[in-house]
């Protein structure tokens, strides 16, 4: 009852797994900024993203904004509650064992699901922008994923750049890599702290305000994207920024061959075991990372 | 004092085993949840409250047991009691062979491996459908059995909790402990550090499995999306958190707060209750890490075998 | 002892009402009608418009004198949308609140789990929004199907690609228990008819991008593509297939497309898309316009779907059956259920004697210009079906 699996076909889901990895890149990057900097996994970064695409479907539906301008709303917005985040919970949770960050984080974040759920109800919303594809051949580039593609690569090698070349970028590094030491060159470690929470979460919001274009929208809709971030870091190498980018590319290509070779159904355990797989040869991932 | 701990404990003892005499259908059904609740959080103490590996899969264990249960009684008609024990064997042999690779990994990535185990057990008992009935679920034969399930429940809760004043008060328990503060430190007084951790391990993976499989027989039906869903993994830690992880009755207390607590309160704050649920968890974590009987030791230097 | 008492209270409410003697009906204890709904959860919004179903339904039967000359009242929890909370809350609500009588929860799932109390108990449970039929193949006795099977979704979609001549079908569903049930019975009804089934595939749960499966489907070039899903995937499904330029010359949908959020989700990419439902409002059964005036007068601004009219109807085959009786005894009103052959607001109502539903009617639906214009069955079709669907490129 399957279908015979032609070139045509891993060309059509090679460009599927490369237009989602981009976005799983943007966000896990995110992710990656706050271990990297704090050691702490922040299970609230999915819904963070979901606040951020919620941003723009307001902004869309209210006042009309086009959905890629409101990213110029839902990145302040949601860099301000990473900051608020950060000062009022997060920075008591910095040094304490792990659990405490991963529950302190999963607090806060069934807590604005649910709120997210009183606001907006749990209804389907969805931002009817651009829909339709560019027909190619033999393949076919959505429109609105081939947009948010570019986005999210800009937004990613703008980040990458600022974390290579600003002062601010550079004093982020240095604190990922030690903070001891960033403390004695006289970086202001909880001023960093702040501003890597606060950029962290403005690239969740902007991976949300894309995803918003892209598919229907819902309170719960975040949970996935934190647990796919955590695969991507894991595999680039936690803390691991450049490694960020490329476990975004290579889980979105991982997902969709195997959907494709395999079934949608095992496609998730792919992910997973590769996951396993690289974490017992490579403890510290692919492009390796810092160990704890 | 330890006399009338003794005491009050025997006696609270025989008025669960004389409840069921007394009880409604749904006083039964709300206490055996209860005890696997106490049996779960308990669990997960034996494992990371001893030995500082924060499982965060632990469920997996749990839907293991249940499908393995299931199987045996709807496809072999095994009876559900010792169909229910194989799922606890079920579950060990998982905790075997996932065990010693992944003990291996520290911190956070012990945790998102342990996450990772549940999504791909979760997946197998999908794809596996000739065996499991996928995304179909499972059901039981109908017959109810609820107080047989209550005495088995209060059972396995009572065993667990044994196990852990037994190890917290003996030496081998000081060897985890010392796990916990200081691997390398273990390892250097000679601890076989590996064996104990696998041990631990295991011995936190059995009772789950034979719960989930109490608890696949009483529900009478089981899918895979609600034996492996990670709000369970969830509720037990913050059931053991809360109480007092690391202590023999910390999470004991904890999961019977918590679950009373959540029947009286959703039923009344319908859509309030998740959020009450995220702000006690942050309220925990952030002013009494130590739980409740972590507080109370503290203050009143009480033994650390309570 | 409680019970007994209330089944005296009821037997001596009936013995003084036939000799005559007028009792006002507020002047006893509410007959109490229990049931835990998804009001939270994966299913809150069906969930909740079902709860509507049954309150307005309370309030109908209570303006019309109520049953047994008593009023009736729903008690209604939540279940969080998860089954071992629903089992815990019908046995409190049989052994705790001692309702007098429960309706069923939403979804199959849930059913399932759930029918093993009502069933300890002996209370008879019309479930509304139970539709697969292993649930009512077990033996159980106390448990009654309100509405068309599961693997019947697909069967106006199957039956209208056979007239038209069309060869080939593809079929992709979501991993759970209901629309596995669809897949099942429409393959089943596929070769009934001549159509070759070429590709089928499950998708897990929360799965949002079905690229892969879309792009295995549109190799294999069926004539007709079915989704078994909920409204979310449906949604998302639909939306795919046009990035994909997927062009089936018929494409349906099981759960979902009959909401009017389905259509403003997708706008004009939901043309052409053929829906299966159980119930619309504007078919011809009776009540229908009654019904729908005081919903809206009800329930101003809410969506109404055909859980609210279930729920509705299962109430209202509940109470009548429960004035036939006489009794609240379970026996009793099992019986009258059983022997119930009555056209409600929801559509035909009549079970076996495994309380398995075989009078009501599925319907199918084509999206045109915005509205839902019935196709099938040919005796309740309001007009005729635009096919083939054009390609996405022409639209």
């Amino acid at each position: 009852m399957n279908v015979v699996i032609t070139p045509a076909m891993v060309g059509q889901v090679v460009i599927s797994g490369l237009l989602a990895g981009a976005l799983y890149s943007l966000v896990a990057l995110g992710l990656a900024l706050i271990f990297g900097v704090m050691r702490v996994i922040n299970i609230a970064h999915g819904t963070i993203l979901m606040l951020g695409a919620y941003t723009t479907f307001w902004s869309f539906h209210i006042l009309g904004l086009n959905p890629y301008l409101s990213l110029l709303v839902s990145m302040p917005l949601m860099f301000l509650l990473g900051v608020l985040l950060q000062r009022t919970f997060v920075r008591r949770v910095v040094d304490a064992p792990e659990l405490s960050s991963l529950l302190l984080t999963f607090g806060i974040s069934i807590a604005l699901v649910n709120m997210a759920q009183l606001a907006f109800t749990s209804d389907l919303r969805s931002v009817e922008f651009l829909t339709g594809a560019f027909l190619l051949g033999p393949f076919a580039f959505s429109k609105s994923r081939v947009i948010s593609f570019a986005f999210a690569v800009t937004l990613s090698l703008f980040a990458f750049w600022f974390l290579q070349r600003t002062k601010l970028g550079k004093a982020i590094r240095a604190t990922s890599q030690s903070r001891e030491v960033a403390m004695v060159c006289g970086i202001n470690v909880q001023r960093i702290h702040l501003y890597s929470f606060g950029i962290a979460s403005a690239l969740s919001a902007a991976g949300g305000s894309l995803v918003a274009v892209m598919v229907a929208i819902q309170p719960e809709m975040g949970q996935v994207y934190t647990f796919k971030s955590f695969l991507v870091i894991v595999l680039g190498g936690a803390g691991n920024y450049p490694g960020a980018l490329l476990g975004g590319m290579l889980l979105g290509l991982v997902e969709q061959l195997s959907s494709l070779f395999l079934t949608t159904q095992v496609s998730e355990a792919v992910a997973y075991l590769l996951l396993v797989l690289v974490l017992l040869l490579r403890p510290t991932g692919l492009l390796g990372g810092r160990s704890t | 004092m330890k006399r009338a701990f003794q005491v009050g404990l025997a006696v609270l003892l025989f008025g669960l085993a004389l409840y069921p005499t007394m009880a409604s259908g749904y006083g039964i059904r709300f206490m055996l949840q209860l005890f696997m609740w106490v049996a779960l959080a308990q669990s997960w103490n034996l494992i990371s409250g001893l030995t500082g590996y924060v499982s965060f899969g632990h469920v997996a264990f749990f839907g293991t047991g249940a499908y393995a249960a299931g199987i045996l009684v709807t496809t072999h008609g095994w009876h559900w009691v010792p169909a229910s024990l194989a799922g606890g064997v079920a579950a060990v042999i998982l905790a075997l062979l996932i065990g010693y690779p992944c003990l291996r990994l520290k911190g956070p990535y012990f945790a998102i491996s342990m996450l990772g185990l549940n999504e791909v057990m979760r997946v197998l008992v999908s794809y596996f459908e000739g065996l499991t009935g996928g995304g179909s679920g499972l059901s039981f034969p109908t017959q109810p059995a609820s107080v047989q399930i209550y005495y088995a429940m209060a059972l396995s809760a009572l065993a667990v909790t044994g196990a852990a004043y037994f190890i917290i008060t003996s030496r081998f328990g000081l060897k985890f402990m010392t796990i916990r503060e200081d691997e390398v430190a273990a390892e250097a007084m000679g601890i076989d550090t590996a064996r104990y951790k696998l041990g631990a391990f295991v011995l936190s993976a059995f009772v789950p499995g034979v719960v989930g499989g109490l608890f696949a027989r009483d529900t009478g039906y089981i899918e895979p999306i609600s034996v492996f869903a990670l709000i369970i993994t969830i509720t037990m830690i913050v059931m053991a958190l809360f109480g007092g992880k690391g202590t023999v009755w910390g999470p004991v207390l904890g999961a019977v707060t918590l679950f009373v607590l959540q029947e009286l309160v959703w039923a009344r704050f319908l859509f309030f209750y998740q959020i009450l649920f995220g702000a006690i968890i942050v309220v925990v974590v952030l002013l009494m890490p130590r739980g409740i009987l972590g507080v109370l030791q503290q203050r009143y230097h009480l033994p650390r075998t309570i | 002892m409680a019970r007994w008492m209330r089944q005296t209270a009821g037997l001596a409410t009936v013995l003084i009402v036939a000799a005559g003697l007028w009792t006002p009906a507020a002047a006893q204890a509410p007959i109490k009608i229990g049931a835990s709904l998804s009001l939270t959860g994966t299913y809150a919004a069906l969930g909740q418009n079902q709860q509507r179903g049954y309150r307005l339904c309370a309030k109908h039967v209570n303006e019309k004198g109520g049953v047994l000359g008593r009023k009736i009242e729903f008690v209604v929890y939540d279940d969080q949308s998860q089954p071992a909370t629903g089992v815990r809350l019908y046995e409190k609500l049989i052994t705790q609140d001692k309702v007098d009588l429960v309706m069923g929860p939403y979804s199959s799932a849930i059913t399932e789990a759930v029918a093993n109390v009502n069933e300890k108990y002996k209370m008879p449970m019309v479930a509304p929004m139970a539709s697969t039929t292993a649930i009512f193949k077990k033996g159980r006795k106390f448990i009654f199907m309100m509405q068309s099977p599961a693997e019947a979704y697909l069967e106006g979609l199957i039956d209208v690609a056979a007239k038209k001549g069309l060869k080939t079908v593809a079929i992709v569903n979501e991993d759970t228990l209901f629309p596995k049930a669809t897949v099942q019975g429409t393959i089943e009804l596929a070769k009934k008819k001549g159509l070759q089934v070429v590709f089928v595939e499950a998708y897990p749960k929360g799965n949002t991008d079905f690229s892969a499966i879309l792009t295995k489907m549109k190799a294999a070039n069926p004539d007709v593509i079915g989704a078994a899903t909920y409204f979310d995937d449906a949604v998302a499904i639909t939306r795919q297939m046009r990035e994909l330029n997927v062009n089936p010359k018929m494409y349906g949908v099981t759960v979902g497309g009959d909401l009017p959020t389905f259509y403003q989700l997708l706008g004009k990419n939901a043309e052409f898309v053929y829906g299966a439902t159980q119930w619309e409002v504007e078919l011809p059964y009776p009540g229908s316009k009654a019904f729908l005036e005081s919903y809206t007068k009800e329930y101003p601004g809410v969506d109404l779907s055909y859980h609210s009219a279930g729920g509705y109807a299962g109430c209202q085959v509940l109470a009548e059956a429960v004035k036939r009786a006489g009794s609240l005894d379970g026996e009793k009103i099992r019986e009258a259920i059983l022997k119930t052959n009555t056209d409600t607001v929801y559509g035909g109502f009549k079970v076996d004697q495994d309380g398995f539903q075989i009078s009501h009617k599925m319907v199918m639906f084509q999206w045109q210009e915005g509205r839902k214009v019935i196709v099938w069955p040919d005796e309740l079709a309001a007009g005729k079906a635009r096919f083939p669907t054009p390609p996405w490129s022409e639209r």
